[in-house]
């Protein structure tokens, strides 16, 4: 196991240094000159051409990505923003709490509403209930999420004038967010839940367990539900990854400053270390939440354990 | 027996649970906070907090209440005495200003003309703000005493004391600069009348009295001031009506109306030193021709567009410069819509067939609407116009690089001065990148542009102004467009607010009613 | 002979699956709904009472009535014929992103599997490495770097999938890899391209039509966010995303000109996804509960 763990983790170097490769290249060749735009179209060319060199950009392509990795490996140092001169890690870290709670509320909201429904569905299959949320959650992945948030904030920001629109401190700010983020996933777990359930209802040792005669609470959720928790783990697992990284339209309609708009801003802005170190932390963060749910998953099933020995 | 599920829902409820408490944990509020604090909101979060480090709106905003000037620049744009109580011409390229005694900075160390020294070559070196203070020469700034201090120019440089007033000139204190070193955007030092506290990075900003501020009579009213930045337009009117904020600032075209009928709300409207205009490539075909622009010019309702587009904030403009800006000639005589005078013209051209352009814009929603509708008048006189939405990086170098036909861009006469106004969007030494995306080019304005900028009497140059904006109205690089305006929303207790044309309103004069 | 007998077993193969889809209540509504929406695209020019720039400033905001049945946007323009003609780019986006990625992530993924050791190994890594960035900055990059207009969204959008793509067709070609009718063309002297086009690809092709047609969905969500951070398509072309996000200015006095939008924009993702999962329950019924 631990070696299996070491190998996933050295893995990561080379597709963390193609990440990199691939993000400075594509802000290379992106037109626009980050010198001009930090400083605004009033600024004067000579100035301009000051704080090009100031910040490198005159050097050639390889010196310049050399530059980078030089830095990365020898130093830990990914640069400073262009624009704050903060350090890039301290510009990520100071917005990765917000992200991470959004994204941590987003799937609680998710796993609370997804996993009841989705046994719920599966116990009672075709019945009122089970349609009803059936079409429930495939509305949830159908609606655009920057179009749910527009709407939840005209009718509980605006009409009923319940709930604040923006803003990410107190808990009353991030019903609204949380409820943006999750639904989608929550529709997600549903639909993995109940057919996983459905598939392990069916299952040999499961009427074995109703032929002994034991109700069918027990049934479900002491014998179904645990081997049926696999797969929707993995689902779960991923969805936290996915919403670590693509809350961006999230966030920046409810004016959340997290992760997610700091990397569009800085695209926009043409911020590159920050734009660098910002897709290399989530594509860390991703990698990570990805192996972790992997290691869960082989104490969850004690057959997969034995295959990464 | 339900013990799985209800362990899930258990942890489900429990991670909720430590979420809310750890996340409301740094909200929890002091029940003894002296007064309440004013909050104010903005758009985006201060980008530095050192004037020589960017030159955003955002950040002049909150430096405005940290930093003070050697002059300051009144809401009337009228020049008065800051950290200089005193200045004089001694000759044409030479001021001599007078400190104040006695003056604190926040860590306590007493402002000296070696400061003010240390700052002014500090922002020469800069390549942020470099051309805020260009004219001077490092050579010229002389201590003279520990209380006065010589800048001199190069040249004769008349918009000299305009530009001492500009945020970025704000004085710094050289130990705490030095000792800060790279950092020293998160640990500002200033005179000003407040100083930062603390600094939520992308979110607030929190500033808090400072008690040694030199101008006893104007000490900041309110202890605390936080800065907020909400991105999304109509939420900081949202905000504004449930409570959550005092002060919102640029509130949006839809929601001015909403925030002035409200009960306890007030708009506080102020015409500004914003200008949006439709620009032409001069330089190239079709456009070199000053019968097409003026033929567009004709062929455009630009006060139904503007009106469409700013839902009545802001003005249609009149010239280049807005009526806040010195010597801006507010005479000029509108083109008016008449498709009928912009058919002639085109027909003079010989281009009565019309012909196939682009325009071009950024991704903001205001000039993209102006684009399409541009679009659809056009067709009067036969161009079909192509509208292309760049992002801005990539559209300020295909302008810069002249590759475009058509443009919509704004511009920020920021000093009010006219020379800012004028002398980088029409004398020809600046086309291009420089701020003439226009490639216009005509010799007597870049000659009277050439002489206000150096000519100190103000009737000489006044007179240059008015000449130079007659001429660039009849030649039609641009289609005068919308000068902006101060859309600020605030409580009704709030009291004592008042714009600055520059948009860095001043808040320690403001009090809670 | 023998290529005979596996066409006509094909055909059948998907007769049936026709018929399983035929039985499924809701993938035949999904179907409806696409059927829909593509009659739309293709004769908006008859169907849609306006032009979709028909701008009369004069008429702007009309609440949704009887003579603008969904009301008019801040321009004066119909929004239910720019609804209508939207429904050409969202469809065009939908498929021809999938396209994009289906093609080039389907090649990838069977040259992959097909070939295995250093290539496979290189192949899955880079996909790996796309797969690690996330699609929508990845997009906004794309699109950044080459330009915003239809063609280049589609291109941000299909790249941003192939991974997906690459990794499924991987996964069936290695169960088919070693299946006997593979080495028998290989022993009648049939070259690996020939191979890989006229029997793996055949044969892998259920998972990849299954991920497409739900890949049109999430190109078109993708698409229409871009669109709403100002990266789509260029005015006055009605794209619906960025419909929503001019209308969102004016919501809360005309909740009408962002909703609109949103919603059909729902819908066809809602048909889409019915149908989608109709087709993957038709053509493994194994899944089929």
């Amino acid at each position: 196991m631990h070696k299996y763990i070491l190998r996933r983790l050295l893995m990561l170097i080379p597709v963390m240094l193609g990440v990199s490769f691939i993000v400075f290249t594509m802000m290379y060749i992106t037109p626009g000159d980050p010198a001009r735009i930090m400083l605004g179209e009033s600024a004067p060319t000579e100035e301009v051409e000051k704080f090009r060199e100031e910040l490198g950009l005159n050097d050639p392509f390889f010196f310049q990505y050399g530059r980078f990795v030089k830095n990365l490996v020898i130093h830990q140092d990914i640069g400073r923003s262009y624009t704050s001169k903060r350090p890039v890690t301290i510009e990520i870290l100071s917005r990765f709490p917000n992200t991470l709670k959004l994204a941590t509320l987003g799937i609680v909201v998710a796993v609370v509403l997804g996993i009841p429904t989705g046994i719920i569905s599966a116990t009672k299959q075709y019945s009122i209930f089970d349609n009803a949320a059936m079409v429930a959650a495939l509305l949830g992945v159908s609606m655009p999420n920057f179009w749910q948030g527009l709407m939840l904030i005209l009718l509980f920001s605006v009409h009923l004038g319940w709930l604040p629109s923006s803003g990410f401190s107190s808990y009353k700010e991030m019903i609204l967010p949380a409820l943006t983020l999750g639904t989608s996933s929550a529709a997600i777990i549903t639909r993995m839940t109940r057919s996983s359930m459905l598939e392990v209802i069916r299952q040999d040792y499961i009427r074995t367990a109703r032929a002994k005669g034991q109700t069918e609470s027990v049934v479900i959720n002491r014998h179904a539900l645990k081997n049926a928790l696999i797969p929707i783990v993995t689902v779960i697992g991923l969805q936290f990854g996915y919403l670590l990284g693509g809350a961006v339209l999230t966030e920046s309609i409810f004016g959340i400053s997290g992760v997610g708009r700091l990397m569009v801003e800085s695209i926009n802005a043409r911020n590159f270390p920050v734009v660098q170190g910002g897709v290399l932390f989530i594509a860390l963060t991703f990698s990570i939440v990805n192996l972790m749910v992997d290691i869960l998953y082989s104490f969850l099933d004690p057959r997969i354990k034995s295959q990464y020995k | 027996m339900l013990k799985k599920k209800s362990f899930i829902i258990l942890t489900s409820f429990l991670m909720i649970f430590t979420l809310m408490v750890t996340g409301c944990g740094g909200e929890s509020q002091d029940a003894a906070t002296e007064s309440q604090p004013l909050i104010v909101a903005q758009r985006s979060d201060a980008v530095v907090l050192d004037p020589h480090a960017n030159n955003d709106q955002a950040s002049s905003r909150v430096m405005r209440q940290i930093y003070s000037n050697l002059i300051n620049q009144n809401e009337s744009m009228e020049l008065e005495p800051g950290l200089a109580e005193s200045w004089e011409a001694i000759d044409e390229l030479t001021f001599e200003f007078n400190l104040r005694q006695g003056v604190k900075f926040h860590n306590g160390e007493e402002l000296t003309a070696n400061d003010v020294a240390f700052t002014l070559n500090r922002a020469l070196g800069s390549s942020h703000v470099s051309h805020i203070v260009g004219a001077i020469n490092p050579d010229g700034i002389v201590v003279v005493d520990p209380y006065t201090i010589r800048i001199a120019t190069h040249e004769p440089f008349a918009p000299l004391l305009a530009h001492l007033a500009h945020t970025a000139t704000g004085i710094l204190n050289e130990k705490a600069v030095t000792e800060a070193g790279e950092d020293y955007s998160q640990s500002p030092v200033g005179t000003g009348p407040y100083k930062l506290s603390n600094w939520l990075v992308g979110e607030t900003v929190e500033l808090v009295i400072f008690e040694d501020y030199y101008d006893e009579a104007n000490k900041a009213k309110i202890e605390k001031v936080v800065f907020k930045a909400i991105a999304e337009d109509g939420n900081r009117a949202i905000e504004l009506e449930t409570g959550g904020i005092d002060i919102a600032y640029d509130i949006i075209g839809t929601d001015v109306d909403r925030v002035a009928n409200h009960s306890d709300l007030a708009m506080v409207r102020d015409m500004n030193l914003s200008t949006t205009y439709v620009g032409f490539n001069a330089e190239k075909e079709p456009f070199n021709d000053v019968r097409v622009r003026q033929a567009i010019n004709y062929a455009v309702d630009m006060d139904l567009i503007v009106d469409v587009v700013y839902l009545g904030t802001g003005e249609p403009s009149r010239g280049p410069l807005g009526g806040n800006v010195w010597a801006s000639n507010q005479n000029l005589k509108p083109y008016g819509y008449d498709v009928e005078k912009a058919k002639e013209l085109m027909k003079e051209a010989g281009l009565e067939n019309g012909f196939k352009t682009k325009i071009w814009t950024n991704q903001n929603q205001q000039r993209i609407d102006i684009a399409e509708i541009l679009q659809n008048q056009l067709k009067d006189i036969n161009i079909e116009a192509e509208v292309s939405i760049m992002d801005w990086g990539a559209y300020l170098d295909a302008t810069a690089a002249g590759e475009h036909d058509m443009f919509i861009l704004g511009w920020v006469t920021v000093t009010g001065d006219p020379d800012y106004g004028l002398y980088p969007l029409f004398h020809s030494k600046t086309h291009g990148d420089g701020g003439n995306r226009t490639f216009y080019t005509n010799e007597r304005v870049n000659e009277l542009l050439d002489l206000a900028r150096v000519n100190v009497d103000p009737a000489i140059r006044e007179a240059a102004y008015i000449e130079v904006q007659e001429i660039v109205r009849d030649e039609a690089p641009w289609i005068f467009t919308w000068t902006g305006e101060e859309l600020t929303g605030i409580r009704d207790n709030v009291k004592g607010f008042k714009n600055h044309p520059a948009g860095h309103h001043k808040l320690w004069s403001v009090y809670f009613e | 002979m023998a290529d005979v007998k596996i066409v006509k077993k094909k055909r059948s193969q998907w007769m049936e699956v026709w018929r399983r889809l035929k039985q499924n209540k809701a993938a035949m509504i999904g179907l409806f709904i696409i059927g829909v929406l593509v009659f739309t695209a293709i004769f908006a020019d008859f169907i849609a009472p306006e032009g979709y720039d028909d701008q009369d400033l004069y008429r702007r905001f009309i609440p949704p009535g009887s003579k603008h049945i969904l009301g008019t946007d801040h321009l004066g323009r119909d929004i239910l014929s720019r609804i209508i003609y939207g429904s050409r780019i969202s469809l065009q986006v939908g498929f021809i992103a999938v396209g994009i990625a289906a093609v080039i992530g389907g090649t990838l993924g069977a040259v992959a599997g097909y070939y295995g050791k250093r290539l496979d190994n290189m192949i899955m890594r880079l996909m790996d490495i796309l797969l690690a960035i996330p699609s929508i900055l990845l997009a906004i990059s794309i699109v950044a770097a080459l330009g915003a207009n239809l063609v280049n969204v589609m291109i941000a959008v299909g790249i941003a999938s192939i991974p997906s793509y690459a990794r499924i067709v991987r996964a069936s070609v290695l169960t088919i890899k070693d299946q006997e009718f593979i080495e028998a063309a290989r022993a009648i002297g049939a070259d690996d391209f020939r191979i890989i086009i006229k029997h793996i690809i055949p044969n892998a092709m259920a998972p990849i039509i299954v991920q497409a047609t739900l890949g049109v969905a999430s190109a078109i969500l993708s698409a229409a966010g871009l669109s709403f951070i100002g990266l789509g398509i260029q005015p006055p072309n009605p794209e619906w995303g960025a419909m929503l996000s001019a209308g969102r200015y004016y919501i809360r006095d005309h909740w009408h000109i962002a909703t609109f939008p949103g919603l059909a924009i729902m819908i066809t993702i809602f048909g889409l996804n019915l149908f989608g999962d109709g087709l993957r329950d038709a053509l493994d019924p194994r899944l089929k509960n």
